[in-house]
């Protein structure tokens, strides 16, 4: 089966600076794909390229089998995008932004009204229908900008930053809904600062730095791959010897605070660990388990580039 | 883009132009009341008011010859203001990119545009004539041409005014060809005097301005008279809304200050 996005050594420079440097990724059906990297990455470049906002320098770019630069106007029905920056029509009411918006990729009629109007509900803004988006509050607008985005029932929705700047609560409101959406089938791309986000969202993660690729993978093969867990276990008398389970581990004594630290532990390994050291006479006060967020891995990854 | 020139999205195309008359809707106070505020005026103070001193031009009263290089001078100056404000105002609030991440084509954009020009710049010429109609009882006798170059000159200047929308980096820029090039050339062009009127000199540069030739074929439709055959200055409006359309269409395709 196709992939629902295949892009394939895509490039753009403007002048000498080269934005994107030769990317190619696959995001297959129904993923919820994460799309991460810091400012000026080349996120948003390599998203324009792909809803047609950019022209690529080089490189091919297919949606559903359906190739962007020959089967442009199949491909882009195909996209729903919100984008980073507020892009709405002032001069239509925020029921027009999505008929209108329905109209331009080749739909009209009632059933269009009616899904608009369901949308407007589903997404809290139907009492604001006849206002123009102005008028609207940031977390209304973040709202119907996913809301335009799914008006001609996209396979493909590209999510530019979608939980910049809204509060905790909309934020998780946002995220349930991104799961339901994924759950009904529809494949996702995410750009997002937050890497919480995107690591309790996407099932694979893309980070990109200085228009190159540095990570492509699974979201928990890359924090397994990546990051690192630390074992710490505090005990109340003095430490003479280390459980075997643990040796071989990198293990730090803390005298001052009677704690042994160990790295690289898998979490399998803790249980017979604590056995063991109860075995050897330690009175365990305290164990703390720390694995490395994706965070921990962006930056790293990021901090290497 | 092989099918940038295809014609394959006609709801699209229709939304876009239903789109760009609310547009004009919602800015009526600039779009559609001055132009005929303005003519009210012309009418009164240079055709009824001095006009009643001139016997007769192209033997109608001065104020009847007025009316049609007023639909001209207003059918130019609207058609080239809206399009080009809509086209840049799209690009700099980015509003634009609902159209561009649509399965819309350039030529299908650039129709859209210019159809909407039409239909607003038939709305004014239509408003215009009403107050010609009662002001000084002036009405075409040949609509075939009335409507044809109407028509013609809201595309060519439709076409003018999204390609300075595209080149624009701010309003000054769309400006800058409203004040040193259509309103002198028009002023010039004939709206208020026949070119026999003017001395030998001054006609001969009038051949070079294009206005000329459009607000000379307008009145044909109204006097039956012209100052330069009808063939002659309806063949230059077409090679100029030609060009312009075409220049319009090759930025559009290519993506100029549209697709980064």
């Amino acid at each position: 089966m196709t992939p629902a996005l295949r892009i394939r050594d895509l490039r753009k420079n403007y002048g000498d600076f080269v934005a994107v440097d030769g990317i190619s990724l696959d995001v297959e059906r129904g993923d919820f794909f994460g799309f991460l990297g810091p400012n000026g990455a080349g996120k948003t470049t390599t998203i324009n390229a792909v809803v047609g906002l950019a022209t690529p320098t080089s490189g091919s770019i297919e949606v559903f089998g359906y190739d962007n630069a020959r089967s442009w106007r199949e491909s882009r029905r195909l996209i729903g995008l919100s984008p980073q920056e507020y892009n709405f029509d002032r001069y239509l009411s925020i029921r027009d932004v999505l008929i209108y918006q329905a109209g331009y990729y080749g739909l009209r009629g009632a059933a269009v009204r009616a899904f608009a109007d369901d949308l407007l509900e589903r997404f809290g803004l139907a009492s604001k229908a006849g206002d123009t988006f102005v008028k609207l509050s940031g977390g209304m607008k973040r709202r119907l900008s996913l809301a335009r985005a799914l008006i001609h029932r996209p396979d493909l929705l590209i999510l530019d930053e979608p939980t910049a700047g809204v509060d905790v609560e909309l934020r998780i409101e946002l995220w349930t809904l991104l799961r339901e959406l994924n759950a009904g089938g529809a494949t996702i791309i995410l750009t997002t600062h937050y890497l919480e986000e995107a690591e309790s969202m996407c099932r694979n993660i893309a980070i990109i730095e200085g228009g190159k690729l540095l990570a492509l993978e699974p979201t928990e093969r890359l924090l397994a791959r990546r990051g690192s867990t630390t074992l710490s276990v505090t005990v109340r008398n003095a430490v003479l010897d280390v459980p075997a389970t643990l040796l071989g581990r990198g293990a730090r004594y803390d005298a001052a605070t009677r704690t042994m630290r160990f790295e690289g532990v898998d979490p399998a390994a803790i249980a017979p660990a604590l056995a063991e050291l109860v075995a050897l006479g330690y009175e365990i006060e305290n164990v703390d388990f720390k694995r490395s967020s994706l965070q921990d891995v962006f930056l790293d990854l990021v901090g290497h580039a | 883009m092989m099918d940038a020139l295809g014609f394959r999205n006609p709801v699209g195309l229709a939304t876009l132009v239903k789109r760009e008359l609310v547009r004009t809707y919602k800015v009526i106070n600039q779009v559609i009341w001055p132009p005929i505020i303005t003519t009210v005026l012309y009418v009164l103070v240079f055709g009824l008011g001095l006009g009643s001193r001139v016997q007769s031009v192209q033997g109608v009263p001065y104020a009847a010859f007025l009316i049609p290089g007023l639909i001209m001078l207003q059918v130019i100056d609207q058609t080239y203001g809206e399009s080009s404000s809509s086209l840049f105002q799209g690009r700099f609030m980015a509003s634009i990119q609902e159209l561009l991440v649509a399965p819309l084509s350039a030529v299908e954009m650039v129709t859209g545009f210019i159809v909407a020009a039409i239909m607003r710049a038939l709305l004014i010429a239509f408003l215009i004539l009403g107050v010609g109609f009662l002001m000084v009882h002036t009405m075409p006798t040949n609509w075939p041409l009335y409507f044809l170059m109407t028509t013609l000159v809201a595309t060519l200047f439709s076409a003018i005014g999204i390609i300075f929308g595209l080149f624009a980096e701010k309003f000054d820029h769309i400006a800058v060809f409203t004040t040193f090039v259509i309103t002198p050339l028009v002023f010039v062009g004939g709206v208020f005097t026949s070119a026999q009127f003017l001395p030998p000199l001054v006609r001969q540069l009038s051949l070079f301005n294009p206005m000329f030739y459009m607000i000379d074929a307008f009145r044909f439709a109204f006097t039956g008279r012209s100052d330069v055959p009808l063939e002659v200055s309806i063949g230059i409006v077409i090679a100029l809304t030609v060009v312009s359309v075409a220049v319009a269409l090759r930025l559009t395709i290519s993506g100029f200050k549209l697709r980064v």
